[in-house]
């Protein structure tokens, strides 16, 4: 019996049942909600969060409070810069991932230089750092264009590729492998459970505790640009503020999938299904006419209702 | 005349006997001295009459009439004042409110009165105007207060009770000379206001210089009490140890080292934050035990070696070159290992797995970037197999064990790449007696293998038993370094209790 209840509290199979519950409910509501071609671009979506939320994951699992509220940010300024490197030209593509990585994790390194160095909070430096990007959105948006995206991206992230999915889904299937790859069988994702969970004696074992959270940073600035990048392919051009609907979520799709806000414990594929049940029930509430208001209203009661269930634990033992 | 009469009083924290069977007979107008050794129960008798802890069993007498002392507060209406080891200041706060704070006086029965508050602490304050510092004021914020200001506040706020008992437990650990002579005019005059004071230190000179009385507490029992115009340091020292001890053969003769075996470790002049001036050598094979009271330096001298935080000057050479550790990291590539008896703080990864807890430091010193499981677990066992190690497996988490085995993972981490020099930061701190078996035989085998080993311990047993050579700390400096025959418990008080 205590193993059932064991079971029925692991959060990602709590995801995954939610995900079934919402999308038999969805199709109650408005029939063809679970259709193929709809559960196909549920997941695009949820792999543009999903990518996103993989940087936010590795932050919080870095414990200390790590969380990196900037997200948002770098992924609109990677589309505007996507944009218009490439300017609807396929042979632009790899200068514009190169751009985008590069711009990634230049603010991932502002964001990390500054908690580690200057020791300001992270959620107070990466709120700075918002700050600093929309102000930067706005001052690119009037000197130049926007850019498009080049059919090739379009392409890849909207069309089948192999199998029936398109690139953009094999491509966070990769990054999926890469996470679990990184946390469980290198040194490095060992250490990041080890700062998350007890810095001091990680200090105290020879982890380098300040490079690795700037490198944590780093890889959240460079996972929200290339979700930038491949947004710019879903929507073709790029607006201002296109990235603001990630930050929220990827806590949320983190928190859902098991790893607590204090972090040290958890891992991606939690984090994965959370990205999908996020992305399932933002779409309920659009059928059901919820404006976007009231779906960040929602957004926000869930992650505090979540809060309530495996955000804290460990925070007020240790 | 008897104002306060503790007799059989007990306590245990689970398993532990803290206390055995105290004796204490407080006079009116007297300074007490209570002492005794590392963990001998002196300051959980003064819990007891502070009320901050609930004694077992035993009796306790005030004026005559048997009280219960329920907590703090009923201490406070008992008359029964505390000044606390570990100091016990809201450091945000102001030194005014501090100073008042066991009995803020009010307004209307509601409001803080800031005159009388104010006017209050001044008192207190201006007795120790000329010794105090200017910054000491009474609308300082005692956070920013030197150490030895922010004792003399602590001190304040135990006279500012202006109760008729007063207890002192260790109050002049940061106080210079001239703070602490201004302190003891300041209880002579108590005294002679006919109040009764309990003073625990472990400074003979002080002791000396300030009681009337000293009672001996010797593994949570009173031995004894005698006038100190009576006794000598030497015979209070003697009380300590007891008869049996001080008549006991030294411990046996450490194994001769191999003549070919060198300096590993060889420190001059060495100062930190809490040590000074500290100079040794090591040699391969040899176990240096640290002795003395908690606290004098010890620990901060093996953390220091360990880079965390590095030493502020002084020189430390390692195998014949010079070494400069900034960071722990920096100290392991030079093969030099740290073990914490605080393993909650400074060892175990929480929440993780046995392997995690014990490849880390393999890890970096073969630089690997993949975590294989099944090689890494080749490594991890035989390390573990080393100190008997009891686990199910090495995926189950490290806090599936008990405080020794937990303990023992810290230390195999250690094992798989062997270290030169072992720095043991009193490693058997809340462990079993068998986990400590364990680990003694394995420190011996380690050095017959080579290694230099620095060895601090709070039990003075475990020193006596297990070091080659004993350095006894005293105020952060070495006073006295035993070898030989001259390893005994007596001569390791007498180094540690005398003035520094």
């Amino acid at each position: 019996m205590s193993r059932v209840i064991e079971i029925a509290k692991n959060p990602l199979l709590i995801a995954l049942a939610l995900i079934a519950a919402l999308l038999f409910l969805g199709n109650t509501l408005s029939p063809g909600f679970a259709s193929g071609g709809q559960i196909l671009r549920l997941l695009i979506v949820a792999a543009l969060l999903g990518i996103v939320a993989a940087g936010q994951n590795l932050v919080i699992l870095g414990g200390r409070e790590g969380i990196d509220l900037s997200v948002g940010g770098v992924v609109s300024l990677s589309a505007i810069v996507a944009g218009n490197v490439m300017n609807g030209m396929d042979g632009g593509i790899p200068l514009a991932i190169l751009a985008c990585v590069a711009t990634g994790a230049l603010f991932g390194l502002f964001n990390g230089l500054g908690v580690t160095l200057l020791r300001i909070p992270p959620l107070v430096m990466t709120l700075g750092m918002l700050g600093v990007l929309q102000g930067l959105l706005v001052v690119i948006r009037q000197g130049i264009p926007s850019g498009r995206a080049a059919p090739a991206l379009s392409e890849f992230v909207t069309r089948p590729f192999l199998l029936g999915l398109p690139g953009i889904i094999w491509l966070w299937i990769g990054v999926g492998l890469l996470m679990a790859f990184i946390l469980h069988r290198t040194v490095f994702g060992q250490r990041i459970y080890a700062i998350g969970s007890n810095e001091q004696a990680a200090f105290m074992a020879g982890v380098p505790v300040r490079r690795m959270r700037v490198a944590l940073f780093m890889l959240s600035g460079v996972f929200a640009a290339i979700a930038g990048l491949c947004l710019l392919g879903y929507s073709g051009s790029s607006f201002a503020n296109v990235g603001e609907q990630y930050m929220l979520p990827s806590i949320i799709a983190v928190v859902f999938g098991g790893t607590p806000l204090s972090g040290g414990k958890g891992g991606y594929t939690g984090t994965m299904a959370g990205a999908v049940l996020l992305v399932v029930l933002q779409s309920i509430l659009t059928t059901i006419n919820i404006d976007e208001s009231g779906r960040q209203m929602v957004f926000g009661a869930t992650l505090l209702v979540l809060m309530l269930f495996y955000g804290r634990g460990r925070g007020l033992r240790a | 005349m008897t104002k306060l009469k503790l007799s059989g009083v007990s306590k245990a924290y689970g398993a532990t006997l803290a206390l055995r069977r105290g004796d204490l007979a407080l006079d009116t107008g007297e300074v007490h001295v209570l002492i005794g050794a590392n963990g001998s129960g002196k300051s959980t008798l003064c819990k007891i009459v502070a009320g901050s802890v609930r004694p077992d069993a035993g009796e306790v007498l005030l004026d005559g009439n048997a009280v219960t002392v329920s907590g703090p507060r009923a201490a406070q209406a008992l008359g029964i004042g505390i000044f606390y080891q570990e100091l016990s200041l809201a450091d945000h706060r102001s030194v005014a409110e501090n100073i008042c704070l066991p009995d803020l006086p009010r307004k209307n029965g509601l409001f803080v009165d800031r005159e009388a508050l104010a006017e209050k602490a001044s008192r207190y304050i201006a007795l120790f105007e000329t010794v105090a510092g200017g910054s000491l004021h009474a609308t300082a914020t005692v956070g920013e207060l030197r150490a030895d200001q922010r004792q003399l506040v602590e001190i304040m706020k135990a006279l500012a009770t202006e109760a008729p008992i007063l207890i002192f437990d260790e109050p002049t650990s940061a106080l210079d000379r001239a703070q602490v002579d201004r302190f003891f005019e300041i209880l002579r005059d108590l005294k002679s206001e006919g109040r009764s004071i309990v003073f625990i230190s472990h400074r003979m000179d002080e002791i000396f210089a300030i009681g009337d009385r000293v009672t001996v507490i010797r593994d949570g029992e009173t031995v004894g009490t005698e006038a100190i115009a009576h006794t000598s340091p030497e015979a209070v020292i003697r009380m300590m140890v007891g008869e049996q001890e001080v008549l006991a053969a030294p411990q046996a003769a450490p194994p001769p080292l191999q003549a070919s075996s060198d300096v590993a470790l060889a420190v001059e002049n060495l100062t930190g934050v809490g040590f000074r001036d500290v100079g040794f050598s090591v040699r391969r094979g040899e176990i240096l035990g640290l002795g003395g009271l908690h606290g004098q330096g010890q620990s901060a001298l093996l953390k220091a070696l360990f880079g965390a935080p590095p030493a502020r000057a002084g020189q430390v050479m390692l195998n014949g070159q010079p070494l400069r550790t900034e960071s722990p990291r920096a100290a392991i590539a030079h093969g030099i290992a740290y073990v914490s008896g605080d393993r909650g703080r400074d060892g175990v990864i929480s929440g993780r797995p046995i392997l995690e807890n014990v490849i880390p430091i393999h890890a970096l010193r073969n630089r690997l970037v993949l975590a294989r499981p099944r090689s890494l677990s080749e490594k991890a066992l035989p390390a573990l197999k080393a100190l008997n190690t009891k686990f199910a497996g090495l995926s189950h988490s490290i806090g599936s064990l008990s405080g020794g085995n937990q303990q023992k993972i810290v230390i195999a981490r250690w094992l798989i790449d062997k270290p030169d020099i072992l720095l043991l930061d009193d490693p058997t701190k809340g462990i079993d007696l068998s986990a400590k078996a364990d680990l003694f035989v394995l420190i011996r085998r380690l050095a017959e293998e080579g290694l230099a080993i620095l060895l601090y311990s709070s039990e003075d047993a475990e020193l006596l038993n297990n070091a080659d050579r004993i350095l006894v700390f005293n105020g952060g400096a070495v006073s006295r370094e035993l070898s030989g025959a001259e390893r005994t418990r007596y001569n390791l008080y007498q180094a540690a209790y005398e003035a520094a």
